[in-house]
């Protein structure tokens, strides 16, 4: 599962590539790492990272026990993903040494299916990738400070699961559909073929025509499909749409014992439009659904 | 078009899509929120002895070495990722826009 290729997501992501390339070569030169920064500070840390080990965060959830997870965390040999408790609720941890781990794939997907794993018997508050704390004392404080509202979360997120929707479409096509459909397009289209002489200014009335025509069409379907998709969710959220293909990037919070009649609307619809394309996906750890900021401090007596 | 779903883990773009920048997020202040069910706002400071790794966007982007990845991956993955991370990128500034709080991203990292 986790080398699985997504090639069929290669191809949307490059109309966005270019244009942010800019941003990409600045950040380049950006100061090192963080862990690199780290040493400067090891002195004080010393007897807790002496064996330079750090752990890993994948996610929180409710545990009052310790648990173990097996072998199949983050890094590049197997390490246990196991509990660090505080109380009913718990991170999930496994070992790593202290780094930034880079975003490869083997790594966000490690991390993932970790989620996915602890997600079968459990409902996760995920952790965004790549946080790895020095200590299980600092992961206990970070359990204690933010106790309260981790709990709030974990209870509204109880038996609820993440579901993701894009729908792509070939605006060629559609604009085909719109010509025999709209009276007026379809006119000026035969003008256009028929005329004589210069068609400068009717082809920009019909090329202003079929964009706005496009635009009410998107706007019409994703309407009617995220009202259809809201009747059975709880929440829903809207990201913005990567490339110039895809009309709707949603993602979906449901109940656990209403998976099934999400999945067969999600199949109706998908019937019923079958000049788009649905790329349908889940069930995620509900990252759409839980943002959780926290800023740590260094504390005082760590100097 | 029949509509078949996939698991969560099978698609690099759509794992990418959440794990950089949502669910528990080591940033510069606490604030709860669950999107579409309610607004929960949480002042609280976490003090910690240490926290030593932190990787945002850019870094993450940084990070991206060809010489760290394994030969038999780096073509593709390399590809996927840059192209997925120049558009995730380009995302984060359109909502940065919309109005969410700029990230204080040195203050952040120590």
């Amino acid at each position: 599962m986790k080398k699985t290729s997504p090639s069929s997501s290669k191809a949307k992501t490059k109309p966005g590539a270019a244009a942010a390339d800019a941003p990409s070569a600045k950040a380049r030169t950006a100061p090192a790492p963080a862990v690199a920064k780290a040493h400067k500070h090891e002195g004080h840390t010393a007897a807790a990272a002496a064996d330079g080990q750090g752990k890993y965060v994948y996610c929180v959830i409710h545990s009052a026990d310790p648990l173990q997870f097996g072998r199949i965390g983050i890094g590049t040999k197997p390490t246990d993903v196991r509990t660090i408790n505080y109380k009913d609720i718990a991170a999930v941890v496994s070992d790593t040494p202290l780094q930034v781990y880079d975003a490869t794939r083997e790594n966000v997907l490690a991390h993932e299916s970790v989620n996915e794993t602890v997600m079968k018997t459990h409902t996760v508050i995920p952790m965004s990738f790549g946080t790895v704390f020095k200590t299980r004392e600092d992961i206990v404080e970070l359990l204690r400070s933010a106790y309260d509202a981790f709990l709030d979360v974990l209870s509204k997120m109880q038996d609820k699961l993440e579901f993701g929707l894009k729908v792509l479409w070939e605006s060629q096509e559609i604009v085909r559909v719109i010509e025999q459909e709209e009276e007026d397009i379809r006119r000026l289209k035969t003008e256009l073929s028929s005329q004589k002489g210069s068609t400068y200014f009717a082809r920009v009335q019909y090329d202003r025509l079929v964009a706005a025509a496009l635009e009410a069409r998107s706007e019409r379907f994703v309407k009617s499909i995220m009202d259809e998709l809201s009747d059975v969710s709880v929440a829903s959220r809207w990201n913005k749409p990567i490339g110039d293909k895809m009309i709707l990037n949603a993602a979906f919070l449901v109940p656990r014992d209403k998976e099934g009649v999400f999945d067969a609307k999600m199949k109706e619809i998908g019937v019923r439009y079958s000049k788009l394309n649905f790329r349908y996906t889940g069930p995620w750890p509900p990252y759409n659904f839980v943002n959780i900021r926290l800023k740590l401090e260094r504390a005082k007596d760590a100097k | 078009m029949p509509v078949e779903r996939t698991a969560g883990g099978t698609s690099l773009i759509d794992v990418l899509d959440r794990v950089l920048d949502k669910g528990i997020v080591i940033d510069a202040w606490v604030r709860v929120s669950l999107v579409g069910i309610d607004l929960i706002t949480v002042e609280a400071r976490v003090v910690v002895a240490s926290i030593e790794t932190y990787i945002r966007y850019s870094e993450a982007v940084t990070q991206i070495s060809p010489v760290s990845r394994p030969a038999v991956e780096q073509g593709h993955a390399h590809d996927d990722l840059v192209a997925e991370n120049a558009s995730l990128r380009a995302q984060l500034a359109v909502a940065k826009g919309a109005g969410r709080p700029p990230r204080p991203r040195k203050a952040a990292r120590r």
